[in-house]
């Protein structure tokens, strides 16, 4: 006889309002259906009575562990449709900041998923201590700590402090020490290893099926990354990997982000290095456009979660319309495929490996 | 590229038989004479999108499931068929996929009215 338990939609692990309906055959899920929508807010239909940079605000509340990735998703389609050139030295310094901002995303990821899996709770103290120096990076080149709004079309607000260099080289350094500590905390850890190896399994045509994407699909043997499929801004020119791992487990979605915060430290250093001189300034905010009517871009972008793509019809004040997919929410969907057959105690331990931000789901 | 609603589900199979098997999004634009519905697909050998569109009648929106084609297509159907009123043929009815909308029309349309009385429907 099945058991139907009901988890959410206000619960610690669900990161966000997430409500799961869970059948059970004893301790074994059978089916789990998720329940999205607690957060919807609408803001592809904002978008479309908001001038064209009105919406970045909107836009980082979309996914707000790594705000200034999903605006510069949106810019850059704007920049796409209305045919705008980035500035050189903008191209790095959108890449540096990136980079910073997955670092970020991936350390408070780390901290909440080992949260999650069995009250690890010093990882979650460790990597929120890091994050904070990694946001700290970050307000010192935009200003803010959370909800950046940097960037404008061609470039950015304003350009890098004149000290950042070397901020970031030693956090860098800090943080490629510490990430080798976290690997000794959790890698030999049997709580950890017992929750993670073999847990939520993928397969490689499942995950292609399921249409799941970024480091959910590369741990499940796919080499399919934006930054270099796709590559835009400074990504073709600088020095990095995308990591591949096979086996499609929660290990594996470990291990690929914690290899990508390696490559993450690498292009910042490298960007910072080879950082053109000039001008990094954008457009100024009021804008209108003739002859814009029923453009249409299609733009995809290596969020920390995955690949967002944004599809915009333009119009000279506004978008006509604007389409996201955004990467939780196709992630999301997998759950029920990966939880078949595992036991409840493990759900939280799956979900946690997909990274999920709710309000990224349900836009 | 364009397509009838017709030859939809065929010109999938062929598309994913020719290599573009992961499915990207499924979206739609409403042009308010016609409504626009499009499969963005991927070759990731290849690294190549290809856009499908299918324009529907306002009067008359449906197109067929494409699950049985593209697993991934499950979630962003329920989400076009909510946002946009499009029904979609050939799957079974499932729970709305955001949220209990009890105000009228569908809030992605042109026709959607922002600013309308509030009307509950039971």
């Amino acid at each position: 006889m099945l058991t139907r338990i009901n988890i959410g939609p206000v619960h610690p692990s669900t990161h966000g309002v997430l409500r799961l309906v869970v059948d059970l055959d004893g301790d074994t899920i059978v089916n789990v259906e998720p329940h999205v929508g607690f957060l919807h807010r609408g803001v592809e239909k904002l978008a479309e009575n908001r001038m064209y940079m009105q919406i970045p605000v909107y836009m980082e509340k979309m996914d707000y562990v790594a705000p200034m990735s999903v605006n510069e998703a949106y810019v850059a389609t704007v920049e796409e449709a209305l045919g705008v050139e980035v500035k050189e030295r903008a191209k790095y310094i959108r890449v540096i900041l990136l980079e910073l901002q997955r670092i970020a995303s991936h350390l408070l990821w780390l901290g909440t998923m080992c949260n999650d899996i069995g009250q690890m709770f010093t990882a979650f103290m460790w990597t929120f201590r890091d994050r904070d120096m990694a946001l700290r990076l970050l307000e010192e080149a935009t200003g803010q700590r959370m909800f950046y709004v940097n960037m404008r079309l061609g470039g950015l607000v304003r350009d890098l402090p004149p000290d950042f260099a070397e901020q970031a080289a030693t956090f860098l350094d800090y943080m490629e020490r510490r990430l080798h500590e976290y690997e000794s905390l959790l890698e030999k850890n049997p709580l950890f290893i017992e929750r993670t190896k073999n847990v939520g399994t993928l397969s490689r045509s499942d995950a292609k099926a399921l249409g799941v994407t970024g480091p959910v699909l590369r741990a499940s043997g796919i080499l399919y990354d934006i930054r270099k499929n796709k590559p835009y801004y400074a990504y073709e020119k600088l020095n990095f990997q995308a990591k591949m791992l096979g086996r499609g487990d929660n290990f594996s979605r470990y291990r690929v982000r914690m290899l990508e915060m390696y490559e993450s430290i690498r292009l910042v250093r490298e960007g910072l290095e080879r950082l053109p001189e000039g001008d990094a300034l954008g457009m100024p905010v009021r804008l209108i456009i003739p002859n814009a009517k029923n453009r249409i871009a299609a733009v995809s972008r290596e969020m920390p979660r995955g690949e967002a793509l944004m599809y915009m019809v333009a119009d000279p004040q506004r978008p006509y319309r604007l389409a996201m997919r955004t990467p939780a929410f196709i992630n999301l969907a997998a759950l029920n495929f990966l939880a078949k057959g595992q036991r409840l105690a493990d759900l939280f331990a799956i979900l946690g490996s997909l990274d999920l931000v709710m309000a990224d789901v349900d836009r | 590229m364009k397509t009838e609603r017709q030859m939809l589900l065929k010109r999938l199979e062929e598309l994913k038989g020719g290599g573009s098997d992961y499915l990207v999004k499924i979206t739609a634009v409403d042009y308010i004479k016609y409504v626009e519905v499009v499969y963005i697909l991927r070759d990731m050998e290849k690294n190549d999108d290809t856009l499908l569109e299918v324009d529907l009648d306002p009067s008359d929106l449906w197109v067929e499931s494409a699950v049985h084609i593209y697993p991934a297509a499950d979630w962003y159907e329920r989400e076009m068929a909510e946002m946009f009123g499009i029904a979609i043929r050939g799957r079974k009815a499932g729970r709305l996929l955001l949220e209990k909308w009890d105000g009228k029309g569908y809030p992605l349309r042109k026709s959607f009215a922002w600013n309308a009385p509030y009307e509950r429907i039971d």
